[in-house]
């Protein structure tokens, strides 16, 4: 069983920012792999390192693969040859290059998902409503996220319903063409005018609202967590800048 | 729909602060992908690559939520409840064709539907929240909001021009719009993620690679085989749906009515 953890959703993601944009510009293969162990070991503590190894699994592996296919296989370097036939070249170089820009996305894409998989989407849509931020953004955020599970749903019944009408069984790709016909039109019509009905009720009841409102939903925070946001923010905007910065002088 | 009643009017300095704000955003969006273009950095996985990474990563992204922010309030209810459905259908119907093997993405049916419908500043916001919301589950797709933006907005505007009068015209405007999404998402591709991240199109990459091509004119030329084929097979199906909606559904929509995007089909 995940344990949630009573952090603030922009607590969660400051703290990301910070990492991954001071990974980023570190640019150091032991410092991401440090990163990555760290997002592993916390994902385990929270009980969700299962999902998050499948997950990022399922974009590190073709991202890997298409890194190795560009820069370890036809590399564009001069020295440190280890292999060559026709167009293929393995060098050192273009083998260093392809772990690094894989570090790289895989400290964003590990992060970012375990990021995710610790906020409450429900806290998070409280949160953006009881912020500065436009009042359409929590409903947007809130109405996708419910709709998502409710459409993909929608989908399957209509497929369900075709297949009873054994319409949609074709193969090949004009079956495939009509399968999506039959289950695209029925879903899209029937959204589309769910999202027109919506539209006039909440019409009618003066939204968006402008101002200050009270929510059932109360979302924890504390002097010392605004305070850890406002450093984690000012560490992904300076620390990048500190980082590079010599660089920017040497060159 | 008419007005809403209950909400204040907006102050002239609310409408200059947004203009100002999609203004600072295209001009962002733009003079970044000039730089990249222009000074085309190399060693992207050493020393400064880094920061060209991260710089292009935040100058995209920024940009992307500036016109949003400047667009957002402008929507009409009508409009707002209209979005969540499109991102659900990028999803939804992303994912089905994900799940049966056919090389395309058709990932952005639902933000070239709102485009349609509503116009190019509803489909530009539709672009960017999609990919804000899709980043959760997967945070590589950040930087390309900007991209995303853009099909929505050429979406709008190719409707606005009478794209959706003939049914040939819109995998035309389609074709054309995936050039230009193509360019504008490949500095992103190679300076932030060095290439690609499918193995399909990094193979098409590591081609033009071997054939001596830099990478950023690798992957503009790998974006621009499979782009314009994508987006116009997505603009023909969001207008083949269009075309099925009931006339007293896509006339609500006053974007479909002022500039009579469905010419002689919408007055039947």
């Amino acid at each position: 069983m995940p344990k949630s953890i009573n952090l603030h959703p922009f607590t969660v993601l400051a703290l990301t920012a910070a990492v991954v944009t001071m990974t980023t510009a570190a640019g150091l293969w032991w410092l991401s792999c440090a990163v990555l162990t760290a997002c592993a070991l916390v994902a385990g503590w929270t009980g969700h390192l299962r999902r998050l190894a499948v997950l990022s699994a399922a974009i590190l592996i073709p991202t890997f693969a298409s890194l190795l296919l560009i820069h370890g296989l036809v590399s564009q370097q001069a020295s440190g040859l280890i292999a060559a036939a026709g167009p293929f070249r393995v060098t050192v170089g273009g083998l260093e290059t392809t772990m690094v820009l894989g570090l790289r996305t895989a400290v964003l894409v590990v992060a970012g998902l375990l990021c995710t998989l610790l906020i409450n989407k429900h806290q998070l849509v409280a949160a953006i409503d009881l912020s500065p931020a436009p009042p359409q953004v929590g409903y947007l955020l809130a109405a996708t996220l419910f709709l998502v599970p409710h459409m993909a749903e929608k989908q399957r019944a209509i497929g369900q319903a075709q297949a009873l009408r054994h319409m949609g069984t074709g193969r090949g790709l004009s079956g495939w063409f009509q399968r999506v016909r039959l289950r695209a039109v029925p879903l899209v019509l029937a959204s589309l005018q769910d999202a027109h009905d919506r539209s006039a009720h909440l019409s009618a009841r003066g939204f968006p609202a402008a101002g200050s409102h009270t929510r059932l939903r109360s979302v924890a925070d504390s002097a010392t967590q605004q305070r850890v946001r406002w450093i984690s923010l000012l560490c992904a905007v300076l620390g990048p800048i500190a980082i590079l910065a010599p660089l920017w002088g040497s060159q | 729909m008419s007005p809403n009643l209950l909400l204040p009017e907006e102050t002239s300095s609310q409408v200059l602060r947004r203009r100002l704000l999609a203004g600072a955003g295209t001009l962002l969006l733009i003079g970044t992908y000039l730089v990249l273009v222009i000074t085309q950095p190399t060693g992207i996985a050493e020393g400064l690559g880094q920061g060209v990474a991260l710089v292009t990563f935040v100058a995209y992204l920024a940009a992307a939520v500036m016109l949003l922010v400047a667009v957002l309030p402008d929507l009409p209810v009508s409009t707002l409840t209209l979005i969540p459905v499109a991102l659900a259908l990028n999803i939804v119907l992303g994912q089905f064709v994900g799940s049966v093997m056919v090389p395309l993405y058709l990932d952005s049916i639902g933000t070239v539907l709102v485009g349609f419908l509503a116009g190019r500043r509803a489909g530009a916001a539709t672009g960017v929240l999609s990919t804000l919301i899709w980043s959760l589950f997967a945070p590589t797709v950040l930087p390309f909001a900007a991209g995303a933006a853009l099909v929505g907005f050429l979406a709008g505007t190719a409707a606005r021009f009478g794209a959706l009068r003939r049914p040939y015209l819109a995998p035309v405007a389609g074709a054309v719009a995936g050039v230009l999404v193509g360019v504008v998402s490949a500095p992103v591709a190679a300076f932030v993620f060095g290439g690609t991240s499918g193995v399909g199109t990094g193979a098409v990459v590591a081609a033009f690679r071997s054939m001596g091509d830099s990478l950023l004119s690798a992957v503009t030329k790998q974006a621009l085989i499979s782009d314009p084929g994508d987006k116009a097979i997505v603009f023909l199906i969001a207008a083949l749906l269009i075309y099925a909606l009931p006339k007293r559904l896509s006339g609500s929509f006053d974007f479909i009515r002022r500039y009579r995007v469905l010419g002689q089909r919408g007055t039947k």
